[in-house]
């Protein structure tokens, strides 16, 4: 039926819409068909030919009027109209090209500088998990004191699935970093990751895989039994070119065989911002994959690394859910106090996992994305105002029409349309900057073997927010100007072209538009200085080591299967033979060089004779293990004590070197060394600090100081392991020679990562703070620009609407000085005006910003004492340089204007 | 006055549906043929039947076509559709149902 209709009438709409002609044509031609036959029945009936034309006219009532009403019936008139509209929107808006562009440009800029942020904002906050119905995906977290995000447990997973009632199925997850590929028994293997789930996983975030099938649940029952992997899309396209024959075949994973079961589907890339897994791998395998053979990942309930996702089922609150995990938490807690002692669990949200108070980056998005709309209100308070001097210029044409019976509504439409080809046009540019500047994000080159994906992209969500915002813009700055264009006096407006003389609340709309340039481009100057300075500053304390003249190669025996004992012997090795070699001058080995990609682990301890808080068990620090020579190849100096010895062997007595920030903070009256604290709470191993190493940066270079322990590598085994490498020279011209050593020892050892440390350094902690000091300064200077074109305009705009009243002010013996001041002095009250409130803006924005990333407290005087001269002498130059042409104005020709 | 208000609203659609299931006619025939079948009862201004014949086209219950007049003049004649043939079948239902049950209250009323 309904299709029937559109059958009939889909080609009667497109005509009207495309052949208006042709259907203006027969209408008249139908209608003047039907009036000669009347004309002609009249004349039959003896009238005479006018008195037969009348009556047809008559019984018409009204030929126009029905015309009209005829094409009403044709429900596109509204489109038709639009059209029109659009139409003499161009021509008008080509009658003044360099106001429309600098318009355009002003809101591209505007647009596409949002764009940017938003596309970071979108990535990290907003964007959904790609899976289905992704809004019922819960992540269930167990929470501590100390680390309110922190994964769970295989144990405690297990009670999660069995025991929760609110979900269609609980999966688990578990990152693998770095994993030995080889897609041939015989082929050296590569680094690649994967991720280790549940053998629900894929069902329960309704993920169909594209090519053969998922896990089975009886294929993560046993542990070590099922090597079966689902490769991921991306990878199977990478490393085995897309083969539809691939299900079936056999490749390595760590020196293992495993049977290729599936390939996941296209639309699912992963389920993390950062990284795309290339395979997965069934959870009851993770012993092939474990990263300290000291942990014992099926029993331990404190081995806390599961990602556990959830599907809510439908009906069930979050509330409802996290009521049932209260109570399951609670039941831990109960059961076994040594591990969950104050130890609750959370259901998250995706958007409140993405927003967590201990993430920087979505933060740094949510600031620019704010700084960036300031910028874009500016630009659209810039381009009102500019509109609103070109709608002056057309008071008399618009009169014009008033006067004819022109609808104000309809008028307000054609005025608007104009706004929002100028808008659209500014969207379109913005899109283009926007894509440049996504562009530049991504070219942002991370220094690691295995990819790291950028996730910022100019995608359907990004271009339809900027034509959402350019709409907006298009209401925001066409309605004023349309709204007031269309309510004047339509005598005054015939007579004159300038018809709002007093008009106070027109001027008080005009002031408040001056007045907010300036109050947000100050704010955003002095945001951006500030966190300019905020990144100076926290470049400028140093890192506290050397960071010239390291190489530094990665290495990971588990690849190749090495035990504990052939993994100690090859280290050992591998540094002994690289201390002889020519141009070495130390080597140290790190479990994660400080400043670099990946986090430090935790280390639970607790101090000796150090009174504990009643609620607490143990404190948390970061830690690295390291060998004897670590510390003279990174010149971190020993401050107290002594540093790791040869002698610190598996046998002796386990030793720790602590930073001076780690003594001051437990020991504050006594010297640390000799001190003791225990693992792993109250029972666990005493270990005794020989010797205070100095503060340095760990993480990133702007954190505060902070509490930090080494373990020697003799006593606390790690597999994979960070050589660094000291040299005099180029270490570049190292690597060579540690290749040699390497494959002497065996020539199957993947060596990851292979660069200078410096090129680490400068990726993690000079490109990226300066990428956003870089944004911050470019939105400080966009919103400078924009404010003092926008000043300039208006206050020229002034001077244009105040032409005859300076020409008779000159006239009747004004001077050029009273001229400057009369026209300057209100520009420069209300700049004084915008600029206290920027400031209370910008004292606003600090605390924001201190609050959330540095950790500095008070104003930084510095900032505004720099700010706002400078924002005073743009604006006073802004007002002056067109102050000073209503100077020059002849009184003669001022009086003759109009 | 462009409202045919002299016609229960609705019920000009319906005269023009069935007029055109007849035959195919072009507008001034169909006015001749309203004015004829109807006498002097049923006035319809000529003003609104043109708008009513486009509504009627732009529903889809009945299609133009341009062919010549037997005096060999271009005219645009209207046919009624499948979807027309069908809405007047509903709409005749209708006007039974309505008249018999306004004849049927003129009469309790009268008795």
């Amino acid at each position: 039926m309904r299709m029937e209709h559109w059958w009939y009438t889909l080609p009667l709409r497109l005509k009207s819409i495309l052949l208006r002609r042709r259907m203006e044509r027969e209408l008249e031609e139908e209608l003047q068909f039907h009036l000669e036959h009347k004309i002609e029945e009249g004349l039959a009936e003896g009238l005479s030919p006018a008195e037969a034309r009348y009556r047809a006219l008559r019984a018409m009532d009204g030929l126009e009027q029905r015309k009209e009403e005829m094409r009403d019936v044709r429900r596109v008139q509204w489109l038709t109209d639009f059209l029109d509209d659009l139409w003499y929107a161009m021509r008008s808006l080509r009658r003044t090209p360099g106001l429309t562009a600098f318009v355009v440009m002003t809101i591209a800029l505007g647009i596409g500088m949002t764009a940017t942020p938003f596309s970071m904002l979108d990535a990290l906050v907003f964007r959904p998990y790609p899976v289905a119905n992704p809004s019922e995906i819960m992540t269930l977290m167990s929470s501590s004191r100390d680390n309110r995000y922190d994964a769970f447990s295989f144990p405690e997973y297990m009670e999660l699935r069995a025991h929760t009632e609110s979900y269609h199925g609980v999966a688990a997850s578990l990152p693998l970093s770095a994993v030995g590929f080889s897609a041939k028994a015989d082929t050296t293997p590569v680094v690649r990751g994967g991720m280790l789930v549940s053998g629900n996983y894929f069902r329960v975030l309704g993920v169909e895989p594209q090519l053969g099938r998922g896990f089975r649940d009886d294929e993560d029952a046993v542990p070590g039994r099922d090597a079966v992997v689902v490769l991921a899309p991306g990878f199977w396209k990478r490393e085995f070119a897309s083969d539809p024959n691939v299900v079936g075949r056999v490749v390595r994973l760590n020196g293992a065989e495993f049977t290729v079961i599936g390939v996941a589907p296209e639309s699912f890339p992963g389920m993390l911002i950062f990284s795309r897994p290339d395979f997965y791998v069934p959870l009851a395998m993770a012993k092939l994959f474990s990263t300290d053979p000291r942990k014992s990942f099926f029993v331990d309930r404190d081995d806390r690394e599961l990602t556990v996702r959830a599907r809510l089922k439908r009906g069930v609150t979050q509330a409802q859910a996290q009521h049932e995990l209260d109570l399951l938490a609670r039941g831990f807690e109960r059961e076994y106090p040594k591990f969950n002692r104050d130890r609750g669990a959370v259901v998250r949200t995706q958007f409140e996992l993405r927003t967590r108070e201990d993430d920087v980056n979505w933060k740094f998005s949510v600031i620019f994305t704010v700084l960036a709309l300031g910028v874009l209100l500016v630009a659209c308070t810039n381009a009102a105002g500019l509109l609103l001097s070109r709608a002056r210029t057309r008071t008399r044409e618009i009169a014009v029409r008033l006067a004819m019976g022109a609808g104000r509504f309809r008028l307000i439409r054609l005025l608007l349309t104009e706004t929002l080809v100028i808008a659209l046009l500014g969207g379109l540019g913005g899109v283009g900057v926007g894509y440049v500047g996504i562009e530049l994000l991504q070219r942002f080159e991370i220094p690691a073997d295995l990819p790291v994906t950028v996730p910022f992209r100019m995608d359907l969500r990004v271009l339809t927010a900027s034509l959402v915002l350019s709409v907006l813009c298009a209401l925001f700055c066409g309605l004023a100007p349309a709204l007031q264009s269309t309510r004047m006096d339509l005598s005054a407006g015939l007579k004159t072209a300038d018809v709002d003389m007093p008009g106070r609340r027109r001027l008080w709309g005009r002031n408040a538009l001056v007045v907010a340039q300036v109050a947000m481009s100050l704010m955003l100057l002095a945001a951006s200085f500030l966190m300019v300075r905020g990144f100076r500053s926290s470049l400028g304390e140093g890192i506290g080591f050397s960071k010239d003249h390291l190489l530094m190669v990665k290495f990971d025996p588990r690849l190749i299967q090495y035990s504990e004992a052939q993994t100690q012997q090859f280290y050992r090795l591998l540094t002994e033979r690289l201390r002889s070699t020519a141009g070495v001058l130390s080597t140290g080995l790190t479990q994660n060089p400080p400043l670099g990609l990946d986090d430090f682990d935790k280390l639970s301890f607790v101090p000796d004779g150090f009174e504990m808080p009643k609620d607490r068990d143990s404190f948390q620090a970061t830690m690295d293990t390291v060998d004897a020579s670590y510390f003279q190849t990174m010149g971190i100096g020993i401050l107290r004590g002594r540093g790791f010895a040869e002698s610190d062997s598996a046998e002796a007595p386990r030793v720790a070197i602590v930073n001076e920030h780690f003594a001051r903070h437990y020991w504050p009256n006594a010297d640390a060394v000799g001190k003791h604290f225990r693992l792993d709470g109250r029972t666990g191993p005493a270990v005794r600090i020989v010797g205070i190493a100095q503060t340095v940066k760990y993480s990133e270079t702007f954190e505060k100081a902070m509490d930090f322990v080494y373990l020697p590598v003799a006593q606390h085994a790690v597999p994979r392991m960070v050589l660094m490498v000291k040299t005099s020279g180029d270490p570049m011209q190292l690597v060579q020679p540690v290749k040699d050593a390497v494959r002497g020892l065996d020539p199957n050892m993947p060596m990851i990562e292979t660069r200078t440390y410096e090129d680490l350094y400068r990726y993690a902690s000079v490109d990226g703070p300066q990428v956003a000091i870089n944004l911050v300064g470019t939105f400080g200077a966009v919103g400078l620009l924009l404010a003092m074109a926008g000043l300039y305009g208006l206050v020229a705009y002034n001077v244009t609407r105040r032409t005859r009243e300076i020409g008779i002010r000159m006239a009747i013996g004004a001077n050029q000085f009273d001229v400057l001041r009369l026209m300057m002095g209100k520009g420069l009250m209300l700049v004084g005006l915008g600029t206290v409130i920027g400031l209370a803006l910008g004292f606003a924005v600090e605390r924001l910003l201190n609050s959330m990333l540095f950790n500095a407290g008070g104003v930084d005087v510095l900032a505004y004492l720099m700010v706002v001269p400078v924002m005073l002498l743009v604006t006073t130059f802004a007002a002056y340089v067109p102050a000073r042409s209503a100077t020059r104005i002849a009184p003669t020709r001022a009086l003759r204007y109009e | 006055m462009s409202k045919p208000n002299d016609l229960v609203q609705g019920t000009l659609d319906l005269l023009l549906l069935k007029i055109l299931a007849l035959e195919p006619l072009h507008g001034w025939a169909i006015s001749l043929r309203l004015r004829s079948i109807s006498g002097d009862v049923l006035q319809v201004s000529e003003g609104s039947l043109y708008p009513a014949l486009h509504k009627l086209e732009q529903e889809g219950w009945i299609q133009a076509e341009w062919k010549q007049t037997e005096n060999n003049r271009r005219a645009k004649f209207y046919s009624v559709t499948r979807l027309g043939r069908k809405q007047l079948e509903t709409e005749t239902a209708n006007w039974q149902r309505l008249s018999t049950a306004i004849t049927q209250v003129v009469q309790i009323s009268e008795a």
